[in-house]
């Protein structure tokens, strides 16, 4: 299965090409300029390029995985103090100086990531401010070591390879050859596994959870690798300088390097880039003003204020954002090849007999709401179960239950004989529960491949973890609930039922042996209902897959359901075939009503 | 005159056409249904009515006047109510307040003639009054349907546009559901309705439109689309 065979689409290949042609075309027109440029314009060359770097960060952390970060000055400050510390205090080389300095600015930014357990939003905000605030303090204060407000003077430049880079120009090529590299490897994680997860995390936490995202990881591994961009930028910021004080890594410049990622596209490492350039030529560009209009240089700070903050109001995702929207109106979409797509394999070998998933005593109680209060029941392998009652009965909160979201108050649920009660949501992903939500939960600004990928790569997946198999299982995902021609649609754009489906092939594709389905007619009409209702037989004939499925379409669940259970405030009040069940009078008084008028 | 009507109208998401040619009319006193397939259009055309989409091209009129231009917010104080598709309640307000809300293009409302309202609607919809001081985001989804439901019906619109009212709610509240719909038309509000229950839809309209791709094909009374081959297989489920 990880060996693709030639039909099996495959991920588009990203060439390293172009970016190769793009550095020796800005190198080659560029170059005969060089040697003429003035010190002036090679150190604020020299600032842009090492704090862009640390924008890169910003990107990672803010643009991909959504997580506020407002303390990169501090970060910036580790790889700085790390390089002046190590060469002038320590007598260590450069590079090693700036290699301790980043990997003290990523464990630093890992810390700070494992805080996002509890903390998201304003709270995190605080945090990271908080964070930054103690960094200036103790660079400020620690005089012994961190030579206090005066700050650290004298930091040599390295040599690579046997040239010095002492001369502003060399020093300047190496800053931009580091930028260029990272723009490159930030440009193509994004279409990685973890950039997937990342975006997962920003654009739905709690799906991304669900289908098998260990978020929590993703979010620490994105502020170590913001951190550690960071303190590369500060490490080379550094020694182009010579010099440091603890001004040049306070929260004013931590607001900058928001500002920048902001202003240039927080998606995207060339608006990072272009952003930061902007922001640092444009009050050079205002001092420089002619004397008639010298009263801008005295308020020149409030239409640099202005100026950012019209950008945000007009351009939300910055120039690189606005530039990206331009281009998607004029280029013609190009349509993902659905041709050679193999059919789902769902297939669960199926040798116990034992039920797949079995809730003894199931209680989940918020403060006096008693939601769950003590339900048994079984869902045998390969099986339809439906789970019915009326409005704010607990189907929902079981179906929580049972995939993590809660922690039950009591009781536990079993799947495939184990006990996951006190498992995370991402760990009985991997165990081979999938589910879709009743509003709808995707990830809104990924197309509908790439949401259906991140399904296919929770652990354990028997597809296997290569690029290729991902696609390939995702795009059969979606051929089979029949939206393959959709691949390549950002999925905020489709209809209310196709989102359905894409859920659905979400979980699909992650193989799952128990599938929990929360509403899934709702919101189909009565042709779309029958060919989910034949979806849902295709899913079940022959596959071993077990559903467990809530809905209030009694048409539905009579023709898909092997067994009903009935709930009603948060009691189980009958439980049996179809047949039985539909006649019960508890359940036509608590839940049917008249049953002609409901058909 | 038709208290609303649609003329030649296309509306646009970013460059994705939603859609392409709606002409429909409503009568003061009627109930219209709009049926379809998912991305039909259906939705696209009641946020085009409530302003919330700009048509690209065409009219929309309201008692009397174009409305295509006007902010949503205008459009409500002329007597528009728009309950949209999935339960756009207030989570941290209370039931209550959530309720009370929907009052908010009315003025001078009397304190005791609000509490009556209010009421009113813990009469149609049972199921949350327990819930009355609790926040709305501890409701379930079926519940916070009916909430959203409810704030609509407060606004005491001349025109109450209702998108897929029975989503998530079981039979037995969707019959009381479509009981309410009825007895607010017999006083006298007009209403277009989607609603993917094209029976239950049906049921309660005078007239329906089927909409194709963001163009609009059929329209006729319950009996003509229900005897209709076309309109039966694509949207009512063949025989069934």
């Amino acid at each position: 299965m990880s060996t693709p065979s030639p039909e099996t689409p495959r991920a588009r290949r990203l060439s390293p090409w172009p970016f190769v042609i793009l550095a020796a075309a800005v190198a080659a027109a560029l170059l005969p300029y060089y040697a003429n440029v003035s010190h002036f314009v090679l150190s604020i060359f020299m600032q842009a390029t090492t704090y862009a770097i640390a924008v890169l960060g910003m990107v990672v952390v803010l643009g991909y995985a959504g997580q506020i970060n407002l303390a990169q000055a501090a970060f910036f400050g580790f790889g700085a103090y790390g390089v002046a510390l190590g060469t002038v205090s320590y007598g260590l080389s450069f590079w090693v100086s700036l290699a301790i300095g980043t990997c003290v600015a990523g464990l630093a930014g890992g810390i700070l990531g494992l805080t996002t357990l509890r903390l998201g939003g304003h709270y995190l905000a605080m945090i990271t401010i908080s964070f930054q605030q103690i960094f200036d303090l103790v660079a400020v204060n620690w005089i012994e070591v961190t030579h206090g407000p005066d700050g650290i003077a004298g930091i040599p430049r390295p040599s690579l390879l046997g040239h010095e880079l002492s001369d502003d120009r060399a020093y300047l090529l190496l800053c931009a050859g580091v930028l260029y590299a990272l723009i490159v490897a930030v440009w193509y994680l994004p279409r990685t596994r973890l950039g997937r997860a990342m975006r997962g995390v920003r654009e739905n936490e709690l799906a991304a959870e669900v289908v098998g995202v260990h978020t929590l990881r993703t979010k620490v591994i994105a502020f170590t690798m913001s951190a550690a961009l960071g303190g590369i930028g500060g490490g080379l910021y550094a020694g182009g300088f010579a010099y440091i004080s603890p001004d040049n890594f306070n929260f004013q410049r931590a607001i900058e390097f928001l500002s920048m990622v902001l202003l240039g596209g927080a998606q995207s490492p060339f608006g990072g880039a272009l952003g930061t350039t902007l922001l640092i030529l444009l009050p050079e560009w205002l001092k420089e003003m002619p004397p008639s209009l010298q009263f801008i240089k005295d308020v020149y700070l409030v239409i640099y204020g202005l100026a950012v903050i019209l950008i945000m109001v007009f351009m939300p995702e910055g120039i690189w954002g606005l530039l990206r929207n331009a281009w998607a109106k004029v280029s013609r979409v190009v349509p993902v090849d659905t041709a050679g797509v193999e059919p789902l394999n769902l297939d669960i070998t199926v040798t116990e007999t034992t039920p797949l998933l079995r809730l003894e005593g199931l209680q989940k109680h918020f403060g006096g709401l008693k939601a769950v209060d003590g339900v048994d029941l079984e869902v045998k392998r390969g099986t339809v179960h439906a789970l019915i009652g009326p409005n704010g009965s607990g189907k929902t909160t079981t179906l929580n239950v049972v995939n993590g979201i809660y922690k039950p108050t009591g009781g536990r649920i079993i799947i495939d004989g184990i006990d996951v009660s006190q498992k995370p949501p991402h760990e009985r992903a991997a165990h081979g529960l999938g589910r879709t939500f009743q509003n709808i939960r995707l990830f809104p600004s990924m197309s509908a491949l790439e949401n259906v990928i991140v399904g296919a790569q929770r652990d354990n997946n028997p597809i296997g973890r290569g690029g290729n198999a991902l696609r390939a299982r995702a795009m059969s995902a979606l051929e089979f609930v029949g939206l393959a021609d959709k691949a390549g649609t950002i999925v905020r754009s489709l209809p209310y039922g196709h989102q359905r489906l894409v859920e659905i092939a979400r979980a699909l594709a992650g193989h799952p042996k128990l599938l929990l389905l929360d509403e899934p007619a709702a919101g189909l009409n009565q042709t779309e209902k029958m060919e989910l209702v034949e979806l849902l037989k295709k899913l079940r004939s022959g596959h071993g897959l077990t559903i467990f499925l809530i809905d209030h379409d009694m048409g539905l669940v009579e023709k898909v359901s092997d067994r009903i259970s009935v709930l009603n405030f948060g009691r189980k009040i009958a439980d049996g075939t179809p047949q039985e069940v539909l006649h019960h009078p508890d359940v036509i008084a608590a839940y049917l009503g008249d049953a002609n008028a409901a058909a | 005159m038709p208290l609303l009507e649609l003329r030649g109208v296309a509306s646009y998401y970013g460059s994705v056409q939603a859609l392409k040619d709606v002409s429909l009319s409503v009568q003061a006193g009627e109930v219209v249904t709009l049926l379809g397939a998912n991305g039909a259009g259906k939705s696209s055309t009641l946020r085009t009515i409530s302003g919330l989409l700009r048509p690209a091209r065409g009219e929309v009129w309201f008692d009397g006047r174009p409305i295509h231009a006007m902010s949503p917010e205008k459009i409500v104080r002329l007597g528009i109510s728009h309950v949209p598709e999935g339960r756009r309640i207030f989570p941290g307000l209370t039931v209550r307040e959530n309720i009370m809300l929907g009052t908010s293009n009315r003025r001078r409302l009397a304190k005791k003639q609000m509490e009556d309202e209010v009421a009113g609607m813990f009469e149609i919809f049972p199921a949350i009054k327990p819930f009355e001081n609790a926040l709305g985001w501890t409701l379930s989804g079926g519940q916070q349907q009916m909430l959203a439901v409810a704030r609509g019906l407060m606004a005491k619109p001349k025109l109450l546009l209702l998108d897929e009212p029975s989503l998530g709610l079981a039979p037995v509240i969707v019959q009381q559901l479509f009981a309410t719909i009825r007895e607010i038309h017999r006083r006298g509000t007009t209403i277009l309705l989607v609603e993917q229950n094209a029976n239950m839809a049906l049921s309660v309209a005078d007239r329906g439109y089927v909409l194709e791709t963001g163009v609009m094909k059929v329209e006729g009374t319950p009996a003509e689309l229900l005897g209709n081959e076309e309109v039966r297989a694509a949207y009512l489920g063949g025989h069934g």
